[in-house]
């Protein structure tokens, strides 16, 4: 009798300690799987990647250590699903299904993780979600950050691990790869995308207001700041509609057009001219009624562009597939203003953020990864399949040559024009080698803190306005401000 | 000689079981509160920007606290930052405070009352109850398309800021009312958390309440209305001074959670800026080891929380200090000098001869 109390007690207790470690364990089959299998991976790594050092020495080509024909697939495929981690699946769960809808034989075995809301929190979370034992494969990341990760090796291996080298990308845009390659010049992370932008118009009322009947007509009220800020004008007193989205919108065009990076080798914080020419912009603009009051990414931001608030936006490629941002503008299909906008290219070239792929250390995918990179960065034709498939502008020159020469994208949201042939010549021009820093998102919001309070008044000149952006600035880590 | 039986009942100590059942509770404590609570403290002394902090001393207090140098952009930063917040908190705290506890305690009254024979307090009880139960952030974002800047939110369309430009003309005027900032202005956005956390949190306090006015003997609002007493006189002769107890109580978990806001200042905005009019402490301790990923300030943080810490204790002693109960310490001290004088008595029976 005694016994059995005894042993019920034991249970009992063990079943409500074992309850409170729940949480803690998540899901216990690849908890117990990845460890071992990250370590079999990495012991295979290390001779393996000592050897082609080696061979490479003959050719003289020190930096890129893997760059020979021979690189090989290193990382086994021990794991069931190839998982690809993401803020959104905006984008992964159409690449999903185009891919394995082209490999069957895949079907099933890709699977998107959603990881925070925004890309600020994934930036966050990724860290905590790799020290977990979670399956991690491949992860997204996002221009203002990428640098953190990549330069990170306990984040991100080199993309060599999967069989490719630095020649597998040379048809990529060059500046997706030089974002993509670390401070040591190893290729981490390749992007599927380019990213120019443009300013997305409303047809009606280009004919109705300006007389411009076609993109090109179009273009010549809008070719630089100067004649942008006189079309304003003119629309605003006329017919009191503005010319651009929101502030937002037009911050990153101009915040493209740096001419430095925000912060110079020293991580000391860099403010030009640039700066004061924005912030008196930008006044200009609120206080006249150029830009509407809303702000990007909020309801209000999809309204304006069906009830005559904005002549148009500045939208860049990723804004301009099937249900993005220029979609929601237009009120969905059979919307308000379906159909009514045409793109062409603005007062200057710009590219808005971007995504890369990148490989995590804990990769067990070895073939699936490589072929799903490969799908998306590599290869000529199935990016071109992507780029018909979801309107996105690849990240590879050929391919979307080969469309806008076919004229085969024909873009409803656009009433039927080719949003690639206005953008495919800005896409040549983008150049951001060494203007991206670590520090940028955070810079940027605290400018744009400082911008929203100097236009709105609350700071009283363009001094305060810096000394505030200063003070904001120099809260970041690492950063130094004078 | 004890029986084997007795032996037996000796030797069964079940006071053994009790401490295994409780151990449970104790190891999730000290792994996921006591360490983190005494590691906050570590770091509250130790260096910002990385993730393995040496021991720096006060400077993280210095910075926080003291008056930065000039051109020092960065404590600049940090002490306004902290201090703009630190009022926030304040103000916020005690404008949602206090309507709260009156409109609760008002709530409690009236469903207790035995005189008001209301119908359907349980259905009430269980409404206002209700706010509690959403989670903060679809209030927020519910109070975000009520009250947004946007031309588009609720209260704007209302007010007829959204208006095409046919129906502008057709109302007869020449441009559409500019929209009111709420969330952007420093009052507005301040008012709306006040209403909001009064909202949210009024019911549960009135159950607090409720459950210490029904603690009261129930004979003494009977002999009160006997006596003639009517219902104002019965609350504060009879209803507040013996809900004092509760009341202490409600005002300092109020307190203790009120320093602590985080979650509707911290998500009601739009964008990635963090508005800067409702942002609370617990705000900037998140904002100051989150907002750089690489390189968090873990020091700052620490300080902030560790800042918190001792003024909530401070609070937390004055609230106990006013409303201690004293009756009982003027008793104290009577049979303290009761037994003084008595002792003085007994001692000098002599000289009384």
């Amino acid at each position: 009798m005694n016994k059995l109390k005894k042993s019920l007690a034991l249970i009992a207790t063990l079943a409500i300690a074992s309850t409170a470690f729940v949480a803690c364990g998540g899901d216990s089959t690849p908890a117990n799987d990845t460890p071992a299998d990250t370590s079999k991976a990495a012991d295979e790594t290390k001779p393996a990647e000592e050897t082609p050092a080696d061979e490479t020495k003959p050719a003289d080509e020190t930096k890129p250590a893997d760059d020979t024909a021979s690189a090989e697939n290193k990382i086994a495929e021990t794991g069931d699903k190839l998982s690809v981690l993401c803020w959104t699946g905006d984008d992964v769960e159409k690449m999903i299904e185009n891919f394995t809808a082209a490999n069957p034989d895949y079907a099933g075995k890709v699977e998107y993780v959603n990881v925070g809301s925004k890309g600020q929190e994934a930036r966050e979370q990724y860290a905590n979600y790799f020290a977990g034992g979670e399956d991690a494969d491949l992860f997204v990341l996002e221009a203002d950050w990428i640098l953190d990760y990549i330069n990170n090796d306990e984040y991100t291996a080199p993309l060599t691990d999967l069989g490719f080298t630095t020649d597998d990308f040379k048809g990529c845009y060059d500046y997706t790869v030089s974002i993509g390659t670390d401070k040591n010049g190893v290729l981490k992370a390749a992007s599927w995308q380019a990213t120019p932008g443009g300013y997305v118009y409303r047809t009606d009322l280009a004919e109705e207001y300006l007389g411009a009947k076609t993109p090109d007509e179009m273009q010549k009220f809008v070719d630089s700041w100067d004649k942008f800020t006189e079309t304003a004008k003119k629309v605003k007193d006329e017919h009191n509609i503005a010319m651009a989205d929101t502030l937002g919108g037009m911050w990153q065009v101009w915040q493209y057009n740096r001419a430095n990076a925000w912060a110079d080798k020293d991580n000391k914080l860099v403010i030009d001219d640039f700066c004061k020419t924005y912030a008196d912009l930008a006044k200009e603009y609120w206080d006249n009624g150029y830009v509407t009051k809303e702000d990007q990414w909020t309801d209000g931001w999809y309204q304006i562009g069906q009830d005559d608030s904005t002549m148009g936006y500045f939208f860049c490629t990723w804004c301009l597939g099937k249900g993005s941002m220029l979609s929601n503008a237009e009120g969905g299909e059979g919307g308000k203003t379906f159909g009514k906008y045409n793109i062409t290219a603005g007062p200057s070239g710009w590219a808005w953020g971007g995504s890369w792929l990148a490989l995590s250390p804990k990769c067990d995918n070895g073939q699936i990864a490589h072929d799903f990179v490969k799908y998306f960065t590599v290869d000529e034709n199935t990016a071109k399949d992507y780029a018909l498939f979801k309107s996105e502008f690849v990240n590879n020159p050929n391919a979307m040559k080969a469309i806008v020469d076919e004229g085969s994208n024909k873009n409803d949201l656009l009433g039927g024009q080719d949003q690639f042939s206005v953008l495919y010549e800005a896409a040549g021009n983008i150049d951001m080698d060494g203007k991206i820093t670590a520090f940028d998102s955070q810079i940027k919001d605290a400018f744009n803190g400082a911008i929203t309070k100097y236009v709105k008044g609350e700071v009283a000149s363009y001094d305060d306005m810096i000394t505030e952006f200063k003070k904001e600035a120099a809260k970041i880590e690492g950063l130094t401000v004078e | 000689m004890a029986t084997a039986a007795q032996r037996r009942i000796k030797s069964v100590s079940y006071a053994k079981y009790g401490y295994i059942f409780i151990l449970p509770f104790f190891i999730v404590y000290f792994i996921f509160a006591l360490w983190p609570l005494l590691q906050t403290f570590v770091l509250a002394f130790c260096e910002n920007g990385t993730r393995e902090p040496a021991f720096i001393g006060l400077d993280n207090f210095k910075t926080i606290l003291a008056t930065p140098p000039e051109n020092d952009f960065k404590a600049m930063g940090i002490h306004e930052t902290f201090w703009r917040y630190f009022k926030n908190t304040l103000i916020i705290w005690v404008g949602n405070f206090i309507p709260q506890i009156a409109l609760s305690l008002l709530l409690a009254v009236w469903f207790t009352d035995l005189r008001v024979k209301m119908p359907g307090k349980g259905f009430f009880k269980v409404v206002m109850y209700m706010p509690n139960i959403i989670t903060a952030a679809s209030v927020a974002g519910l109070f975000l398309a009520l009250f947004g800047d946007s031309s588009y939110s609720v209260i704007n369309t209302l007010r007829g800021c959204a208006m095409t430009k046919e129906e502008i003309a057709a109302a007869g005027l020449t441009a559409a009312p500019e929209p009111w900032k709420v969330i952007t202005s420093v009052w507005g956005s301040r008012v709306l958390v006040m209403f909001i956390q009064v909202w949210m949190w009024f019911g549960n306090t009135m159950i607090m309440l409720m459950s210490g006015i029904q603690g009261i003997n129930e004979s003494l609002f009977e002999a009160a209305e006997i006596d003639g007493a009517n219902s104002t006189q019965t609350f504060w002769r009879i209803t507040f001074p013996l809900l004092k107890t509760i009341m202490v109580y409600t005002l300092l978990t109020s307190m203790i959670g009120g320093l602590q806001m985080f979650d509707i200042p911290f998500m009601l905005h739009t964008g990635n800026i963090i508005n800067e009019n409702i942002a609370t402490i617990a705000v900037f301790v998140y904002q100051m080891f989150h907002s750089n990923f690489a390189k968090p300030s873990f020091g700052y943080s620490g300080a902030a929380s560790v800042i918190l810490f001792v003024i909530t204790s401070i609070l937390g002693a004055l609230v106990f200090y006013v409303q201690r109960d004293k009756d009982a310490i003027a008793k104290k001290k009577q049979r303290k000098a009761a037994i003084k004088a008595a002792k003085a008595k007994a001692k000098g029976g002599g000289f009384s001869i």
